[in-house]
């Protein structure tokens, strides 16, 4: 897992859908299968029973998959009993059933290796270390970009680059095809006539021995022309990108001017401090953690609770708050993502564009950007 | 397990009955202009009722029993309801002066509430409709938040006010702590439960954004919009939300309602 393994992604093959869903549902006797439902921009990941309750054509989610399965809303992380004097559970070593996640987008493939770098870096976190462990990753490239998408910028898709770290990357063919000829270039729709077939890559070990023990159709090797014609599906899709920013220059550019009037106006006007991008944010790390006693006083807990650093309580500290003003909080958001590469060596952002989407009044930090940079 | 018994612990001479336990802490719970429902919400208080009574006396609590005085002194004083009338004003002066800590509980006490709607008529004019040929009886005094008058060391808030900011309350006294009460957004705790945004999708006049949490995004759980029962939260963007109220097409009669006539009338200006 996360990049440890020198596998070589050298196997690629082009299988039909159906072999793909039995594949799938065989890897259900050995995991929970947890796939998009619902579809469109509004679908969710969820526990699924079969290959087909999925929505692969699904467009994005409202909370990301990686942030939901591996870094959980609330976590116990450990319990006391006072009056005993000893620990009620052991939290150091958390049991967690295999789950594999399904169709993936590149953007949530990406946001999952940055959290390894937060919980896996410097301190390893042993609630989100023995998720990552029991976690089969299906990644999916995008068939389709919204208006919100710009993870092109920051090189997170919409085709995935990174070459560990998750376990199968697959690529829905449209309108080729080796078999039927059949060519309706690329316009996202389904093949006429022709069966649906995704090229398969193997990122893992653990992908390539599941992959051959349990699917019953291996497919074949792919052609050149089925492998030019994905890269011509990959430039056309890179043309529907409405966004852009040019992030070299914002790179140290935003952290020179920390009281910029946009940032200011935007807060003013527009900010709830209402922590939804926070919320639905891949990347979005900052927990809290609170003691919760019991009112026999004979328990304790302690509990640790995805934070948000649009919240007012977030930076207080004792002597005073050193983000009170709303304008601070929203910069503290937008120049995360957008300026502190350092932290942990790559952006902070994937470019799915979700903070923007299920942001009340739609605060864009590209535009605030864009407008600092003016 | 009492708080006397876990004290033993480390003190292992001293022993005393549970039931005579020095260390419980004297309570008055005091009700003002509301629907008493935040002193059920504590009478019903399910997980922990039976450790709340081995560790605190409810010297005075009037929905609970007829006994009891209200002259203190109190350990900790909860106080629901707003004040309305003038008699009000004297019984929560008292009140504090014979209290150690003094909690504000539900919206009533905090953010006006139900009662907070008659600020927005002349005050006769509220007598008027409501007393009719009574009218010169009533002394009743125009809304106020229980922290207009006296000092309050912290909100329990709701409408009712849900069990962990109560826990927390009332544990944060027995262990001498200040209490971490909930600040943020009910759109937090919605999108930790993953629940679909009744704003964004369905348009509705969703008060979540500026409200504050604890309720556990109940109404947008069940796809109706958050009519902020809990009150407008300490950083909220009033004007923001209104914008947005605006763009969705919304009258402003409509908006003025959402913020001053359902929930909380006082909770811009009062506090």
């Amino acid at each position: 897992m996360t990049g440890a393994s020198a596998f070589q992604k050298d196997y690629k093959t082009i299988i039909p859908v159906e072999a793909l869903a039995r594949f799938v549902e065989r890897l259900g006797e050995q995991y929970t299968l947890t796939g998009p439902v619902g579809g469109g921009l509004t679908a969710r990941f969820e526990d699924v029973s079969s290959f087909s309750q999925m929505d692969l054509d699904y467009q994005s989610t409202m909370l990301p998959p990686g942030k939901k399965y591996l870094f959980e809303p609330v976590q116990e992380v450990l319990s006391f009993d006072i009056s005993e004097g000893r620990f009620l559970e052991d939290h150091k070593d958390p049991q967690m059933r295999k789950r594999a996640l399904i169709g993936l987008h590149p953007c949530d493939v990406n946001a999952i290796l940055y959290l390894d770098k937060v919980f896996l870096g410097q301190y390893t976190d042993p609630f989100y270390r023995i998720r990552r462990e029991n976690i089969f990753t299906i990644a999916l490239n995008c068939k389709s970009v919204t208006d919100l998408c710009f993870c092109h910028l920051v090189g997170a898709g919409p085709y995935l680059k990174a070459r560990s770290g998750y376990d199968i990357l697959l690529t829905e063919l449209r309108g080729l095809l080796t078999d039927s000829g059949v060519d309706s270039g690329g316009s996202g729709a389904d093949m006429d006539g022709g069966e649906k077939k995704f090229l398969l890559e193997l990122a893992s070990e653990k992908a390539r021995d599941l992959f051959h023990a349990l699917s019953p159709d291996k497919g074949k090797p792919p052609e050149e022309k089925d492998l030019a014609k994905i890269k011509e599906m990959e430039a056309a899709l890179l043309k529907t990108f409405k966004k852009n920013l040019d992030m070299e220059a914002v790179q140290n550019a935003l952290l020179a001017r920390p009281d910029h009037h946009a940032l200011k106006e935007t807060a003013d006007s527009r900010c709830l401090s209402c922590s939804n991008c926070v919320m639905v944010c891949p990347t979005c790390f900052c927990h809290d953690v609170r003691d919760e006693t019991d009112l026999a006083l004979s328990r304790v807990k302690k509990i640790r609770r995805w934070d948000a650093c649009q919240d007012i309580s977030f930076a207080r500290v004792h002597g005073g708050n050193f983000r009170a003003q709303r304008y601070a909080r929203l910069r503290q958001f937008v120049f995360h993502k957008l300026d502190y590469d350092t932290q942990f060596g790559m952006k902070a952002t994937v470019g799915c564009g979700r903070c923007i989407r299920w942001c009340p009044t739609g605060i864009d930090l590209t535009e605030i950007a864009k407008a600092m940079m003016e | 397990m009492s708080f006397y018994k876990k004290f033993r612990l480390h003190k292992k001479d001293v022993h005393s009955p549970k039931e005579k336990n020095p260390e419980k802490k004297r309570v008055g719970f005091f009700k003002f202009s509301c629907c008493t429902g935040c002193g059920f919400e504590l009478a019903y208080f399910q997980r922990s009722l039976k450790e709340t009574l081995e560790s605190f006396d409810f010297t005075f609590f009037r929905l609970a029993s007829s006994a009891g005085s209200p002259e203190g002194p109190f350990d900790l004083a909860l106080v629901e309801g707003a004040v309305t009338e003038p008699f009000q004003i004297v019984e929560i002066k008292k009140i504090r002066a014979a209290s150690k800590v003094l909690y504000a509980v539900g919206s009533c006490a905090i953010v006006g509430g139900i009662p907070a709607i008659k600020a927005l008529a002349p005050e006769m004019e509220v007598e008027r409709a409501a007393y009719r040929e009574r009218l010169y009886e009533m002394s009743s005094t125009r809304p106020h938040v229980i922290g207009d008058y006296v000092k309050v060391d912290g909100c329990i808030r709701g409408c009712p006010p849900g069990e962990r900011d109560l826990e927390e309350a009332l544990a944060s006294v027995l262990i001498g702590k200040e209490p971490e009460f909930i600040e943020y957004s009910v759109c937090m705790e919605c999108k930790m439960a993953g629940n679909a945004c009744v704003l964004l999708e369905d348009g509705l006049p969703c008060m979540g954004p500026v409200t504050n949490a604890g309720c556990g995004a109940l109404c947008p759980a069940h796809h109706r919009a958050c009519y902020s029962c809990f009150g407008l939260m300490g950083q909220a963007n009033v004007p923001a939300l209104k914008g947005k109220f605006r763009k969705l097409g919304f009258t402003e009669e409509d908006i003025e309602k959402r913020f001053f006539t359902l929930f909380g009338a006082l909770g811009e200006t009062g506090q």
